[in-house]
């Protein structure tokens, strides 16, 4: 039973105080070894974490930061009451599965092995897809879309057509974005109004700037570009004219000029093409949603929510702190597409 | 042992040695000649590797740079789980080529891959940015085989040369020379047995 939401709110006070800080992250992204950025994280509240030596250490570091971030996540399910513990059991494992359902289809669709499918996906137990062997283990792509008929996402079934259209699989994907976004905005109902601006304003930002990377990417592909309406069939603060613009403009920078903000700014490093800078820009944007929804209302579920969004942009940082150390990456090269140390 | 040991001091070996020595010599002008052409290419090669490097290394660093961005951005699962879904790999055909008799491998690529529209535009910029540069990558490798394919030839072809020329031509020389006195010595013996004969058949008939 939930101690109610005064005690989780106060709790996630108390969390957000213990997650790490700018100085805290880049001092671990600047560690030269990776026994040193062990022994570095041992003295933050991740304490000292065991990685499987066998395989590749990143994936293994990734895995480990999953693993806390989802017992982070349960941890605060379990005291929050129960609409609340709903809406964020079904936001995060939703998503959670969407890239799992993603990766098992890429991997079918690619014809990898079952087990090198299912050692991809993010550790956690199905939620409302099935087994994920069971969905692995299938012959073909199509046929693991087919076993979804049944549940929440059976929708996708009807998109295989144009897979089968174009030889490609992004249509389930693009579907499968969409279905995530439509169930988060349907289980917001579960909150009461007033707290349904902060998890509405991220969504929106992350579907908006993803739509408009992939008709970044449709750019200079004239015949062989798909029909935006297939591509985009939900937008929201980036419209489908803005979209079909920024696919046919010969200047993406006239596209990006005319959009509000904060993607004009968000989007501008598409300028100079450094794409992988817009992640790290939206992550920022997203805290400072998440400390604006804070701000103000610091006695509600703004701060449970602010709690598990930089719970989760620091679960990003230090992934990719944890590939780059493994790979020798310089630390200046590491910071720069970081989200915490540039956050202010 | 001396090269002359068993030697035959006969007219017939000498003119068979100077045949060879003649046929040995043509070979070591014409390995000379095959030494500097080689020497000339090996020169011209590491020219245009030393270019094709430098440009190439310039590519590679921003091509890597931006596949350091879609891992620290995307996470290292994500990026091979969408670059598994690249259907169409890179296929290659290596064939053998010859240049002055050494075989070098030519690469010819049958198939490129085909950038896949499911992969993030972050990997599919650094993917890009690689297959750029695929064909460089491909070239250069192609040319290096080579270089060094070469340098082992010249390298081979000028041991031969000086062997030739330090032992094997020097050696049939002496043999010559040691002929040669041979017979110069045994024509002179003749030539004082002749005229002591001469001398003795003279004084009888006197």
């Amino acid at each position: 039973m939930s101690p109610g939401l005064p005690y989780v709110v106060v709790k996630s006070h108390a969390l957000i105080a213990d997650l790490l800080t700018p100085e805290r992250m880049r001092a671990l992204a600047e560690q030269e070894s990776l026994e040193g950025f062990v022994k570095q994280l041992a003295n933050t509240p991740y304490g000292r974490i065991s990685i499987e030596t066998e395989g590749d250490t990143s994936i293994a570091l990734e895995k480990v930061f999953y693993q806390k971030f989802i017992e982070r996540m349960m941890a605060i399910v379990d005291l929050a009451p129960t609409n609340i513990g709903d809406f964020l059991q079904s936001y995060y494992y939703l998503r959670f599965e969407v890239v799992n359902l993603k990766r098992i289809i890429r991997g079918k669709f690619s014809g990898l092995p079952t087990t090198q499918i299912v050692d991809s996906l993010i550790p956690m137990m199905p939620y409302s897809a099935g087994s994920y062997e069971d969905l692995a283990g299938t012959e073909t792509y199509e046929e693991s879309v087919r076993l979804l008929d049944g549940t929440p996402y059976a929708s996708l079934i009807d998109s295989l057509e144009l897979c089968d259209k174009y030889d490609a699989i992004w249509p389930v994907e693009i579907a499968l974005n969409h279905l995530c976004a439509s169930v988060v905005f349907k289980s917001l109902e579960r909150l009461p109004k007033d707290d349904r601006g902060l998890v509405k304003r991220i969504v929106q930002a992350e579907a908006d700037v993803e739509n408009f990377l992939v008709a970044a990417k449709q750019r200079g592909a004239r015949e062989g570009a798909h029909d935006p309406e297939e591509m985009f069939p939900a937008t929201y603060g980036i419209g489908l004219d803005k979209l079909r613009e920024a696919i046919e403009s010969e200047d993406i920078r006239t596209v990006i000029r005319e959009l509000d903000w904060p993607y004009i700014d968000i989007l501008a490093p598409l300028y100079t093409g450094d794409v992988a800078l817009i992640r790290s820009r939206l992550r920022q944007h997203i805290c400072s949603i998440a400390r604006r929804g804070r701000a103000a209302n610091d006695f509600g579920f703004n701060v449970i929510m602010a709690y598990l969004v930089f719970s989760e942009i620091e679960k990003d940082d230090l992934v990719g702190i944890g590939w780059g150390i493994t790979q020798g990456i310089a630390s200046e090269d590491i910071l720069k597409y970081l989200a915490i140390p540039n956050f202010e | 042992m001396s090269s002359t040991t068993g030697i035959r001091p006969t007219k017939g070996f000498l003119m068979e040695m100077k045949r060879r020595i003649g046929f040995i010599e043509r070979g070591t002008e014409f390995l000379k000649l095959k030494r500097d052409h080689l020497a000339k290419e090996l020169t011209a090669s590491i020219e245009v590797l030393k270019g094709r490097r430098r440009l190439l290394l310039e590519n590679l660093r921003m091509a890597y740079r931006a596949v350091t961005a879609a891992y620290i951005s995307l996470g290292p699962t994500e990026v091979r789980s969408q670059a598994s879904s690249i259907k169409s790999r890179l296929e290659l055909e290596i064939l053998p080529r010859s240049v002055m008799g050494v075989r070098y491998p030519f690469i010819k690529v049958e198939k490129e891959p085909q950038i896949a529209g499911e992969l993030d535009i972050t990997l599919s910029e650094a993917a890009e940015k690689v297959l750029a540069i695929l064909d460089e990558i491909i070239q250069l490798a192609e040319f290096e085989a080579r270089a060094e394919r070469i340098a082992d030839e010249l390298g081979k072809t000028n041991r031969k040369v000086n062997a030739l020329e330090n032992t094997i031509i020097p050696g049939y020389k002496q043999i010559i020379k040691f002929i040669e006195d041979k017979l110069d010595e045994e024509s002179l013996e003749e030539l004082v047995r002749m005229k002591l004969i001469g001398g003795a058949l003279a004084r009888r008939r006197e």
